[in-house]
């Protein structure tokens, strides 16, 4: 997978320059430096990245962190104090209308006419834009079809989302913002949406997403930013960000007839052992050397390790390290 | 365009589709129609009378035709006791009675001979003075006109009842223009609870999230609200004309012009609240607030001349006060309280201002 470098200055990691250097990567959002305040409050603080064309972009964070605002200021909803952002290489500032024809925006309160039905509804927003999908496709691609003649006010929380998300796809946009598009969903429900949103990166369209769910950041964004307090504390792939903080891994197996701790320490690789309830997890830089080592002394006592499992740090754990609170606080 | 038709269909079919709004925009005013139309509607029987002969008598019955025939009466027939418990129930608002003699006396008129009087009673409930008083004239000018008639004399004056406006213009003529103002200004001033809702969902950010012009999303708005007005009118003047025999004699581009000017004032008034509403409670308090002084303090209700001095100079500020002006003049040829040009000058200068203050602080979200 084409995956744009990292530099040192995380906040500064994409900029569009970066970008465009590297063939056939184009910036399709560049933020640049963007504030925003409330009063006193800076809900936005210097923040700067880039998303490439046809990849899933995430901010994650937890609540008030300054996602919400960031996206609606590439959306055009609100004017940055300071700072320039550019959507398909037009001025957000400038070219609003423009950009807004092109882009699809799925926004966290999922505001509907309650008294429309589903397909009136997509015919309507249809009507706003030069180009549109056919509300029977739409409808077909988000397994809204058996809903169609309901009115709005009657679906449910999984069918509200997606039509929301349809909505947002109305105008066939080569840039769709999708912000917090499965809070409140069942499992169920959010496997489907990510479904969907996995499609529409499969059609081309390069996606813009907020989460505070980090299994969601993790499953869909081929890239993302960590934000806190109105700040973009890291950014880049998952396996970058965690690689940057945590170059090691935690070798997991049941404590129940595992090999005495001072063999354990001296295992290849290992810097530290640590007892767990049932698990013992051997902290290592070179985990095939561990395991390695592991086997060798098992097999000698005539056992194995029981429910062996490498386990990387997750994002949560850098959340934590970085903020010293957990995500979900 | 193609935005704003597509946008004012969807704004009309939620408003159809809420059955509440649908209610109180159209059943409510129609409802006051009637209402008023069956209070104030004259001219038609408006007493009920118990007839009690006690002469049964060709005369007798000579009189009650004649009475039946030219006072606004319903007659009741039936014995002394009757007409007493149907008084007492409520059923009649009066008795008569006729006394035995009266073929006798009249027939001794008739022969030239002057016979003692027969005294007609008239029996009424004192606590409703005005029906009471109303019944009494009543037999008296029955009376007097069988005297008259008796007596063989020729009357030498009459009475022409007329009012002081045009002879057709009845109380029901009156209301019917001062309701549509009414209905007019509550459509206005409501005109803010759907959008401080779509607000509050969310909507009118969503739709800022499209290429759709601003100009397209308020226009929609008005012209949703030109089409209930347009129904409401068409309404509220169908029964009027159809039921209660209201005449609309004015000339029609001027109603439907004051119509229009009307509902775009009192909207835009509705807007004035929508931008300082936060929460759709606020827009409805706000509005109840709003509606019942320009309602009650303008003289669609009372006419100005009775109102206390400071109360009239209240009601000199409302468009209110100006709109049922207009469509008085323009509909049933009402006596003018102000020429229309300035009653037009009036309602125009109300929609800038309230345009102006809602340009500066209406928030999108």
């Amino acid at each position: 997978m084409d995956r744009p470098p990292l530099t040192a200055d995380s906040s500064r990691a994409f900029s569009a320059a970066a970008l465009l250097g590297r063939p056939g990567l184009e910036a399709v959002i560049d933020v640049e430096d963007v504030r925003k305040s409330y009063g006193s409050l800076k809900a936005v603080d210097g923040v700067s990245f880039s998303v490439a064309k046809g990849e899933i972009f995430g901010l994650l964070g937890p609540n008030g962190a300054g996602k919400t605002t960031t996206m609606e200021m590439i959306e055009g909803l609100h004017q940055p104090d300071s700072g320039q952002i550019r959507v398909l290489d037009m001025d957000v500032r400038q070219q609003s209308a423009a950009i807004k024809h092109r882009v699809g925006v799925q926004l966290q309160t999922a505001a509907l006419y309650p008294q429309l039905t589903v397909e009136e509804l997509l015919a309507l927003f249809g009507q706003f834009f030069d180009r549109r999908q056919p509300v029977d496709r739409l409808l077909v691609d988000l397994e809204l079809e058996e809903k169609r003649k309901a009115q709005t006010k009657t679906l449910s929380g999984g069918q509200r989302q997606r039509l929301s998300v349809a909505l947002a796809l109305v105008n066939d946009p080569e840039v769709v913002f999708l912000d917090e598009p499965t809070t409140g969903l069942d499992p169920a429900a959010r496997q489907r949406l990510w479904n969907v949103v996995r499609r529409l990166k499969s059609e081309g369209r390069t996606i813009l997403m907020t989460t505070h769910y980090m299994e969601e950041a993790e499953a869909l964004c081929d890239r993302l930013a960590i934000m806190d307090h109105g700040k973009v504390l890291e950014s880049g792939t998952v396996e970058e960000i965690i690689g940057r903080r945590f170059q090691e891994r935690g070798v997991h197996f049941g404590r129940k007839g595992a090999p005495e701790e001072d063999k354990l320490k001296a295992l290849p690789g290992v810097s530290r052992v640590a007892y767990e309830s049932d698990e013992v997890v051997l902290y290592t830089k070179d985990v095939p050397a561990t395991i390695g080592g592991l086997l060798e002394l098992t097999t000698r006592a005539r056992t194995e390790p029981a429910n062996l499992m490498i386990r990387r740090a997750s994002l949560e754990d850098v959340f934590l390290e970085l903020t010293g609170r957990a995500l979900r606080d | 365009m193609r935005a704003l038709f597509a946008l004012s269909s969807a704004n009309l079919r939620s408003f159809i589709r809420d059955r509440a709004a649908l209610f109180w925009t159209l059943a409510f005013p129609i409802t006051f129609v009637i209402l008023f139309g069956t209070i104030f509607s004259g001219g038609g029987a408006d007493y009920r009378l118990g007839w009690v002969d006690q002469d049964q008598s060709q005369q007798s019955q000579a009189l009650r035709a004649a009475f039946a025939e030219n006072a606004p009466v319903e007659l009741i027939d039936g014995t002394y006791e009757e007409a007493k418990a149907k008084m007492l129930d409520g059923d009649v608002d009066g008795i008569l009675v006729i006394p035995r003699g009266l073929a006798v006396v009249i027939d001794a008129a008739h022969a030239g001979q002057t016979p003692d009087p027969v005294s007609v009673s008239i029996i009424t409930d004192p606590s409703r003075s005005n029906t009471a008083l109303a019944l009494q004239q009543i037999a008296t000018g029955l009376v007097m006109s069988a005297n008259l008639a008796l007596s063989g004399a020729q009357p030498l004056l009459t009475v022409a009842p007329e009012t002081l406006q045009t002879a057709r213009l009845n109380s029901v003529s009156f209301f019917v223009p001062s309701i549509l103002g009414m209905a007019l200004m509550q459509l206005g001033v409501f005109a803010s609870i759907p959008l401080v809702q779509q607000r509050e969902k969310g909507i009118l950010k969503r739709l800022n999230a499209t290429p759709l012009p601003r100009w397209a999303l308020v226009g929609s708005n008005v012209v949703v609200r030109l089409i209930i007005a347009a129904t409401q009118t068409a309404l509220i003047l169908g029964i009027g004309v159809a039921v209660l025999g209201v005449e609309i004699t004015g000339n029609w581009p001027l109603i439907i012009g004051f119509v229009a000017l009307g509902a775009l004032t009192f909207t835009s008034i509705g807007y004035v609240i929508a931008s300082f509403a936060k929460t759709e409670e606020a827009a409805n308090g706000m509005t109840s607030i709003v509606q019942f002084p320009l309602m009650f303090l303008s003289g669609i209700f009372f006419p100005l001349e009775v109102m206390p001095e400071w109360l009239r100079g209240v009601a000199t500020f409302m468009p209110l006060t100006y709109l049922g002006d207009a469509l008085r003049q323009t509909m049933v040829g009402g006596a003018p309280f102000q020429p229309l040009p300035i009653d037009a000058l009036v309602l125009g200068g109300w929609l800038v201002v309230t345009l102006a203050i809602s340009a500066r602080f209406f928030r999108w979200q």
